[in-house]
């Protein structure tokens, strides 16, 4: 499995410097690459790393944020026919400090995009983005003067849940697929062990996944029954 | 048909027949006046910009006179190729008035000049004209003077540019891609930050030092991207700065470059929590620019549609508006009604926010097999759970205590700061659309219209429950009557146009081509709709120029207005009053800046 390794250097940012910063760049499971230098501790990395991830992706806590339409399908979400405490996320935090993933729920607006990048940079460590719908993941149907062109434009997105808006199963189906990949990502276990890059797994397309069984269906109900 | 203006004679053969043209006409003299003849059902007068505050003032001090600037905005002019007889101009600014009384509209306007793209501020005579001068200025660039503080409100302060203005593009892909730096986030910042001399403020009172509370674009009980700056004394709210556009989805802009018939999705998105509520008024208006009769059926379905709409809207409100004021537990009740409501929603539109429905003479489809069923399911769940929530929460002890006479206003109050819907009649006024001004057959069914009294926050919680109960009452007399006949109008202008015609030879081939890819082509007028919408009266003001697409789309929405209140409300109020109030306007952000 190949990886995306981010180095955090916020602190040398320089002024002409884009968001998202840091640099990323492409490279292998680091755990393996320990695993030849010596057996033992290099499992010993993986069990530990295997553990902290599990706690970590059941007990996501999202960043109460929206920004239009989708908000009120992420809201469903969370509420009782959906319930979203069953994969561990039900605790929303109304501060950015608090919180562990933001989902960015609606349109990105210019005006808003600063506000956006301050409240990001205000969630601490480790934290993940979900795009949900298709104004956040490329300005969807709004190619218009006031909206950013997809907010990845300027912070790192996990995962990219499409829909306009996307049903409050899809945006549980976003959720679940950033678990996944939380569970192969590599952190410092601590601020002094190991190197304090950040390692995010290069997941399998959900597109090219699912292709084969998508292009199966030949025959589409008729809207004229219920 | 020369549909754009009438010869001069034959407007003031009219203004002798109306009282109020009339009236206006021996005040001001009636050679100033121009009177064009549109479709939007109200008459339309020119004026000299001269006699523009003379003629306000005049109509507003009438007897049952016109006491609500309904709307004001502008039009670009310059490209505008069909002017028959109307008065040169590169830019008309509008001033839409209803006068309650009379149950009637008017609509002036003022002509004016590239050179000198100035007007006298009417903030004097209509308050709430502060923030719609304010957007003509951000969109169009039109000054108007003597107005207290003229600054950008949709558009970011650092913001060069006026997007309703003909010469400026429209995409996004026109631009340069955004990109923030590190630099750009800093300057952005600061320019928010909240400067309180620029709005007049005190820093201080008598030795003690006021605190200015920064709430938003992101708070959990502003509903969206909402910022408010409150002036603070301990906890008394001394002053507030509302501040928006971080919503603008240039609704308007778009409908400049959307063909009539592919800008339907857009308008879903208006008012998010409304979906097809919000079609009603475009098409409506489309309609009337076509000269669309459309059947019995679809009217009945629109109406049952838009009704559950309504539904679903008041649900949310409910469930938030509670929770604004501390109960946890309402948001997921309403949130299961809802989805119980989504399900007939997605079983009949197949989709559950913004179905973009209907059509420009009728809607997508005709109802699946075994609506009744799915609709009567719904509607023998709703009154049980609303006779709960009525004991449960608005008899609650607790909510009676935090609501009554909180944030309360009176009708003249209201008129005055152009509120609409539901928080204009909880001060009990009996205003509402679908019986004052029937539309879509409204007048055919059975309901009433629920009213308050003190205009508080209660009352306006306490309505919505009845609302929702009167919903009920004519979703079930659809279902109960729902006519036979087609769901689509048999009119040329139809879009998209019955399949079934589309193969007979070369000419209908051709005919339904053009009218699916470029779209339907209207002649060239004006026209206006207004719909009691989930939150207040939305209204579609259309200027066609004989074309694909509509020159001007102006969309009146009721949360605008309902947020520029809050300062005049809330002043000497305390912060968790300003909460629940906020919970009880009832807005989402995308209706305020669209």
């Amino acid at each position: 499995m190949t990886y995306t390794l981010t180095r955090a250097d916020d602190d040398m940012a320089a002024a002409t410097d884009r968001y998202p910063l840091g640099e990323r760049r492409q490279v292998e499971d680091p755990v393996k690459q320990q695993l030849e230098r010596n057996v033992f501790t290099g499992k010993l990395d993986e069990v530990l790393n295997s553990v902290v991830n599990w706690g970590r992706k059941n007990s996501l806590w999202p960043y109460n944020f929206g920004l239009s339409c989708c908000y009120v399908e992420m809201t469903t979400a969370f509420t009782s026919p959906h319930d979203i405490a069953r994969f561990g996320s039900e605790v929303i935090r109304a501060s950015p400090r608090q919180a562990d993933f933001m989902v960015i729920a609606g349109t990105c607006f210019i005006k808003m995009a600063p506000v956006i990048q301050q409240l990001y940079d205000q969630m601490l460590e480790p934290k993940w983005v979900i795009s949900m719908g298709s104004c956040a993941n490329s300005g969807g149907m709004y190619d218009i003067y006031s909206v950013v062109q997809g907010v990845d434009k300027f912070l790192p997105v996990d995962v990219y849940v499409p829909g306009c808006p996307p049903r409050p199963e899809a945006f549980l189906q976003g959720l679940q697929l950033l678990q996944d990949s939380i569970q192969e990502e590599r952190r410092p276990l601590s601020w002094v062990v190991g190197d304090q890059g950040v390692y995010r797994a290069k997941m399998p397309s959900q597109r090219e996944k699912h292709r084969d069984r998508r292009i199966q269906v030949t025959e589409l109900r008729s809207p004229s029954r219920l | 048909m020369s549909v754009a203006s009438p010869t001069r004679g034959e407007a003031q053969n009219r203004s002798t027949r109306d009282p109020v043209l009339e009236a206006l006409g021996k005040h001001l003299g009636a050679q100033v006046m121009i009177e064009q003849t549109t479709l939007t059902g109200m008459p339309v007068v020119w004026l000299p910009r001269e006699r523009l505050l003379e003629a306000l003032a005049f109509l507003k001090g009438l007897p049952e006179g016109f006491t609500m600037l309904f709307d004001l905005s502008a039009i670009d002019e310059r490209l505008r190729s069909q002017r028959v007889d109307l008065p040169p101009a590169d830019f008309t600014v509008f001033y839409h008035l209803v006068s309650l009384d009379r149950n009637r509209d008017l609509m002036l306007k003022v002509a004016i000049d590239e050179g000198d793209l100035s007007l006298p501020s009417c903030v004097s005579v209509f308050r709430n004209a502060n923030w719609y001068e304010r957007e003509v200025w951000d969109m169009f660039g039109i000054d108007f003077a003597g107005h207290p503080r003229l600054v950008r409100i949709l558009m970011p302060p650092t913001w060069t540019g006026h997007p309703l203005r003909k010469d400026y593009p429209a995409r996004a892909t026109e631009f340069d891609p955004y990109t923030l730096t590190v630099a750009g986030q800093d300057t952005e910042q600061k320019a928010l930050q909240f400067d309180p001399e620029a709005w007049g403020m005190q820093r201080e009172r008598a030795g003690s030092e006021f605190m200015f509370l920064n709430l938003g674009p992101n708070h959990p009980s502003a509903h969206g991207a909402f910022r408010i700056v409150l002036q603070l004394d301990g906890e008394e709210i001394v002053d507030c700065v509302p501040d928006i556009g971080y919503h603008h989805r240039g609704a308007e802009k778009m409908a400049e470059r959307q063909s009539w018939h592919s800008f339907i999705p857009y308008t879903d998105r208006v008012d998010y929590t409304g979906g097809v509520m919000n079609n009603l008024p475009y098409v409506l208006a489309v309609e009337k620019l076509a000269g669309i009769e459309v059947p019995d059926r679809v009217k009945v379905i629109r109406v049952m549609m838009a009704e559950m709409f309504r539904i679903t809207s008041h649900l949310l409100f409910l469930g938030t508006y509670l929770q604004d004021l501390g109960a946890m537990t309402p948001v997921f009740f309403t949130f299961s009604d809802r989805q119980r409501a989504y399900k007939v929603i997605e079983g009949i539109t197949g989709f559950r926010m913004h179905p973009a429905w209907y059509r420009i003479g009728g809607v997508a489809q005709d109802l699946p097999e075994g609506w009744q069923a799915l609709v009567q399911e719904f509607l023998d769940w709703m009154p049980k759970r609303l006779r709960e929530y009525q004991r449960a929460m608005m008899e609650n002890a607790i909510v009676r205590e935090r609501t009554r006479d909180i944030a309360a206003f009176s009708t003249a109050e209201a008129l005055e700061w152009g509120v609409t819907g539901p928080n204009l009649r909880a001060t009990g006024c009996n205003f509402d659309l679908r019986k004052q001004r029937p539309y879509s057959g409204y007048d055919q069914f059975d309901f009433e219209v629920p009213l308050g009294t003190r205009g508080d926050v209660f009352d306006r919680g306490q309505l919505r429950i009845e609302e929702m109960r009167q919903s009920v009452r004519i979703i079930q007399q659809c279902v109960d009557n729902m006519p036979p006949g087609d769901y689509k109008a048999d009119h040329p202008l139809t879009t998209p146009p019955p399949r079934e015609r589309m193969l007979q030879h070369i000419e209908t081939l051709i005919t339904h081509f053009l009218q699916v890819s470029w779209g339907p082509v209207l002649k060239p007028n004006e026209s206006c709709q207004m719909v009691e919408a989930t939150k207040g009266i939305n209204s579609y003001y259309l200027t066609s120029d004989g074309n694909t697409t509509s020159y001007r789309t102006r969309i009146r929405t009721p949360s605008f207005p309902h947020l520029q209140q809050i300062p005049a409300l809330m002043r000497r109020g305390f912060v968790p009053d300003l909460i629940a109030h906020l919970g009880s306007i009832d807005f989402v952000m995308a209706d305020v800046d669209r």
